[in-house]
Order: C-alpha cells, then sequence, then structure tokens
C-alpha cells in the first residue's frame, strides 16, 4: 500500500512541473521576437550573400529605418532628418562617439534619402555607419 | 492480489500521456504556423570622410580607387563596368592590398540596393576601409 503511494504522488507531481514548463516555452517563445517588433516591416532590404554575419549585439545601437519612399524612422516614429540629427547628437552626448548606427535602408531607396540620414550621422559626430542588409531570406 | 501486481508491473500508466501529447501536438502545429523563420541580417560597416576629408577630395592621389554608383550601373575610376567586372576588378585589387581605401561614390538617384551590391562585393574580396560619399 505505501509502495503505491509513493507511486501516485510521483504521477501527481508530473502535472504541475509540465503546466509551468510550458507556460516558460511560451513566455519565451512570445517574447523572443520582441526586439523586431520595434523595426519597420515594410522595409524591403537588399541581398548581401557576401556580409558579415552580426556576432555580437551592442545594446547602444541605434537602427534607422528608411523606407521605400525615403521616410526616416526610429522604432516606427517617423522623424525628420532635423529631428534624428538632435536625436543621434543626445545620443553621442550619452553613449560617446562609438555609438553604432544601422541604416535599414528599403533596396528601391534612393541614395539622397540615405545621405540625409549619413549626414544627420556626421553632423551628429558618428562618422562610422553601418548598412544592414539580407545575407540570408528565410 | 492480481491487481495489485499489474499496478507495479506498469506504473507509467498512472500518468495519462494521451491529452498531453494532445496538447503538445496542438502547441507544435500552432506554432509551426505562426512563427515565420527570422532573416539573416548582416551589417556592412562603411566609413564618412569627414568635412576635411572632404576639403582635400580635390587633391586626392588618382592611385586611389574610386568606385561610382550611377542609377543604370557603375564605374570604376571612370571606367564603366557592369557588376561581374567589378567584383572581378575588386578582387584583384584584394589581392594586392586588403587595407586600401575604396572610395564608393553614389549619384543621388542611384538605388540603395546598387550601394549595397558594391559594399557586398567588398566584403566578399575582403576589403575593409570602404569610404562612402554623395554625389550630385
Amino acid at each position: 500500500m505505501g509502495k503505491r503511494a509513493t507511486l501516485e504522488d510521483a504521477a501527481m507531481n508530473m502535472t504541475p512541473m509540465i503546466d509551468v514548463v510550458f507556460q516558460l516555452i511560451i513566455f519565451f517563445i512570445t517574447t523572443a521576437d520582441m526586439e523586431n517588433k520595434a523595426l519597420d516591416t515594410k522595409v524591403r532590404m537588399a541581398m548581401a550573400p557576401h556580409g558579415p554575419v552580426v556576432q555580437k549585439k551592442d545594446p547602444r545601437t541605434i537602427v534607422v529605418d528608411v523606407s521605400s519612399k525615403g521616410r526616416i524612422s526610429i522604432a516606427n516614429a517617423y522623424m525628420s532628418p532635423a529631428v534624428l540629427k538632435s536625436i543621434l547628437k543626445k545620443a553621442v552626448g550619452e553613449y560617446g562617439q562609438t555609438t553604432p548606427v544601422v541604416i535599414r535602408g528599403d533596396g528601391k531607396t534612393t541614395h539622397q534619402d540615405i545621405k540625409a540620414v549619413m549626414d544627420a550621422c556626421s553632423a551628429a559626430g558618428l562618422w562610422k555607419v553601418k548598412f544592414a542588409a539580407l545575407k540570408e531570406k528565410a | 492480489m492480481a491487481r495489485k501486481k499489474r499496478k507495479v508491473d506498469m506504473p507509467p500508466a498512472d500518468l495519462p500521456m494521451t491529452p498531453m501529447i494532445d496538447v503538445v501536438f496542438q502547441l507544435l502545429i500552432y506554432f509551426l504556423v505562426t512563427i515565420h523563420p527570422v532573416d539573416v541580417v548582416t551589417h556592412l560597416d562603411v566609413f564618412r570622410p569627414s568635412p576635411e576629408a572632404k576639403k582635400d577630395k580635390p587633391d586626392t592621389p588618382p592611385k586611389m580607387i574610386r568606385v561610382t554608383i550611377f542609377s543604370d550601373g557603375f564605374s570604376i575610376n571612370e571606367r564603366p563596368v557592369d557588376l561581374a567586372e567589378l567584383d572581378k576588378l575588386l578582387v584583384k585589387l584584394a589581392g594586392i592590398d586588403k587595407t586600401q581605401t575604396i572610395l564608393i561614390m553614389a549619384t543621388a538617384l542611384s538605388p540603395h540596393e546598387k550601394l549595397v551590391q558594391v559594399l557586398d562585393m567588398c566584403a566578399k574580396s575582403g576589403l575593409v576601409n570602404l569610404s562612402v560619399v554623395s554625389m550630385n
């Protein structure tokens, strides 16, 4: 009788554990792509199959989206180049001149719109910029 | 007595597996349908010449490699080339010196795609000092 009780106990204890594990799985799956939510989903980046893989992510990174129509946005907030410049200036003041800026431009954007973003970076004292591109299309 | 023996023989029967497997399959199907694979993103580093360098630009020695991007094509040191030829030339140049500065000049109306193509080629050849300037 005593043996049966322990067996049943072991079986009973599985259920809350499985519940919690499922909850954790669902939590992590839903939060995993949270950072991509802040990007403009309409931007269709150009392909660069030979580019280096992004290894470490700098938490200071500022991602500037440029839509195919040349509209500038950060985290889906559209802004003029002048506002972008003041934001970048503030970022430079806070995090220094090594703040990474990633320009996520649509492949169809004309260079003059990209230039507006690069000029804002230069005006803020950022000489090094990165262009985001697709290494592999999923 | 016979009943008790059976219980000891197969203890896993105590835990009903079927509903759990049902739920796991439901979750699996749900996530397979809803999750789309993330694209692999690459970052292409470029330098933007500072205003002082821009002032010196007319004095740039002709040995500097200038790649110009037009809205309908490319040219390297004023010689019009297509993408395959540009690739070949950049590989050749990278064979001489990987740290030499490549000046990439993009015209205002050229699509960003073309700039990325050129940067991709430079990344493929291993050229690291890339300067992007804009032209009107």
